[in-house]
């Protein structure tokens, strides 16, 4: 196996959101700590007050919360997914990516994790989940496969991270031992090397089975019911496909924030972006396929209750939001990423935003107007959301990129051994790997 | 590749003993989930109530846990044989 030793003093780059403390840092991290603080004070108002402060009543009895839980846990699959994807393929460009997708899923999934309980009246029922529960309703399986998606994606964080906690060990001051605690002795011998590489190995197949898994049975909370415009069996696999989607936008628009903010422009050049975007494109084309199988098999079908939760969306009240949706998804990502001339850093982001906007409102359409629109003889609603929901949404927002701050000020975003040992180690190796997938020149000359 | 030792034996038996706890952690994690897996099991079976879907969900539930723990010992002790000497 070939080994080589990183060094900490070869990319200082890297290092610079560790090292330097700058004033707009302190100003954002202010910012940021005072919208959380305030959806801080919302939430308890809620628990003081009760759930009668925010929008949701009967017969919608699931809003923004909800909408927010299955769009947090879906960017949750930028990271874990992408990055394993890309390693299992040995894609040499995903070095300076992999570690900022993996961050993303680990904070992403504790806070769209929190949202169900923000939408119990009494939070400390959720205790209840672990006394009675019953494993054969999928609200339960969904607490068993976001916890365990939680574990692995931490674990599958934390051992490419090992290396270079080990370089912070050696050239820190400051925290010097909680590096030297979290790099458990590690050294840089080959049978350390040996021994971090197989499981890293180990943990990108599993990920990738447990992260499919979590959408799918996300999906089932609303696919087992019997509602209109939820009871489908491409559900599973529509969640996932907009959860990856969602996730390679949320990723580069962290990849655009701080490439701008530490100067990583060396390290996330333009060809990243444009090898993922041809990604985002492909999730684009897919999203749309599934959508228009599912609204089409609905509408051709004719069943009065699924035609008047779809009419609903396309032409009713939902209509506006439903077309944005269909415009920030497959339009904008269409002309802004198919085309090369749009293809650039600022149109790549331009696209991503929208997607993220079209995301969350595909999120919204999924669960509000079927409750809108019971079936059972209930009168039907109009869901608005309150002030609460939409702070505690923003502070979910702020806290999300609190986290990621929190992480760059602590840990490289962009993996040092990784670039390190691309330099070093990869070039030989895609020779070889090359060479593996040629046929050898005398193949084409068959004997006489 | 490490600075020289500035630090004294209880520094170094302190951060040795803060990673050992921090690998029985994910093993008393792994502990609660089955304690936990266990509790719905016995639920569903004192009520009656699809006892063979409660088993088989927490079966998968508890390997994945299991492997995750496993693979972070296996590093664990991994690297600690691994040490080409004493840490500084």
């Amino acid at each position: 196996m070939r080994t080589f030793e990183p060094s900490a003093t070869s990319d200082p780059a890297l290092f610079r959101s560790i090292d330097h403390t700058t004033t707009k840092f302190y100003v954002t991290v202010g910012v940021l700590a005072a919208i959380v603080l305030f959806a801080v004070f919302m939430y308890v108002r809620q628990v003081v007050l009760g759930l009668g402060v925010t929008g949701m009543m009967q017969p919608v009895t699931w809003g923004f919360y909800i909408v927010n839980f299955v769009f947090f846990i879906g960017i949750s699959h930028a990271g874990t997914l992408i990055s394993a994807i890309l390693r299992i393929t040995q894609a040499e460009w995903r070095r300076p990516i992999t570690r900022m997708a993996e961050v993303i899923t680990a904070i992403v999934l504790a806070i769209g994790g929190l949202h169900p309980i923000l939408d119990l009246g009494r939070p400390e029922r959720v205790m209840n989940v672990f006394l009675f529960g019953r494993l054969q309703s999928p609200l339960l399986w969904d607490v068993t496969s976001i916890s365990a998606y939680f574990a692995a994606s931490t674990v599958y964080l934390y051992l490419p991270l090992i290396p270079d906690i080990a370089l912070l060990r050696d050239r820190s001051r400051r925290l010097r031992w909680f590096y030297d605690f979290l790099s458990w002795g590690w050294q840089g011998t080959p049978r350390q090397w040996k021994v971090l590489s197989r499981a890293i190995n180990i943990m990108m197949i599993v990920v990738v089975p447990v992260a499919v898994s979590v959408h799918t049975i996300i999906s089932y909370i609303f696919a087992m019911t019997l509602q209109s415009g939820w009871h489908s069996t491409i559900f599973g696999p529509y969640f996932v496909v907009g959860a990856i989607f969602s996730g390679i936008a949320a990723l580069f628009v962290t990849m655009i924030a701080f490439r701008s903010a530490f100067r990583l422009e060396a390290y996330l050049k333009l060809i990243h972006f444009q090898q993922l975007a041809k990604l985002l494109l492909a999730m684009s084309m897919l999203w749309t396929y599934f959508t228009f199988c599912e609204y089409l098999t609905g509408f051709y079908g004719g069943e009065p209750e699924e035609l008047k939760s779809i009419l609903y969306k396309v032409t009713g009240q939902y209509a506006p939001l439903f077309w944005l949706m269909v415009a920030c998804n497959f339009f904008i990502p269409l002309v802004l990423l198919g085309f090369r001339r749009f293809r650039t850093i600022p149109g790549i982001l331009i696209a991503s935003i929208g997607v993220l906007v079209g995301m969350w409102l595909e999120r919204l359409i999924i669960v509000v107007p079927t409750l809108e629109n019971p079936r059972m003889p209930f009168p039907s609603g109009i869901y608005v959301p309150s002030l609460t929901e939409i702070s505690l949404f923003a502070g979910a927002l702020a806290l999300f990129a609190l986290s990621f701050l929190g992480f760059a000020k602590l840990f490289p975003i962009v993996s040092v051994w990784e670039i390190q040992e691309g330099r070093a180690l990869a070039k030989v190796e895609m020779e070889e790997r090359i060479q593996s997938y040629l046929p050898d020149e005398q193949a084409g000359h068959v004997q006489a | 590749m490490s600075k020289p030792d500035v630090h004294g034996p209880w520094y170094r038996r302190g951060i040795d003993l803060l990673r050992l706890m921090s690998i029985v952690l994910m093993w008393l994690f792994l502990g609660g989930v089955i304690t936990w897996m266990v509790n719905v099991v016995r639920v569903s079976h004192s009520l009656g109530d699809a006892l063979t879907v409660s088993v088989g969900v927490s079966v998968v539930a508890v390997a994945v846990y299991t492997l995750v723990a496993a693979v972070l010992t296996y590093v664990f002790f991994g690297l600690q044989r691994g040490r080409g000497g004493p840490e500084k």
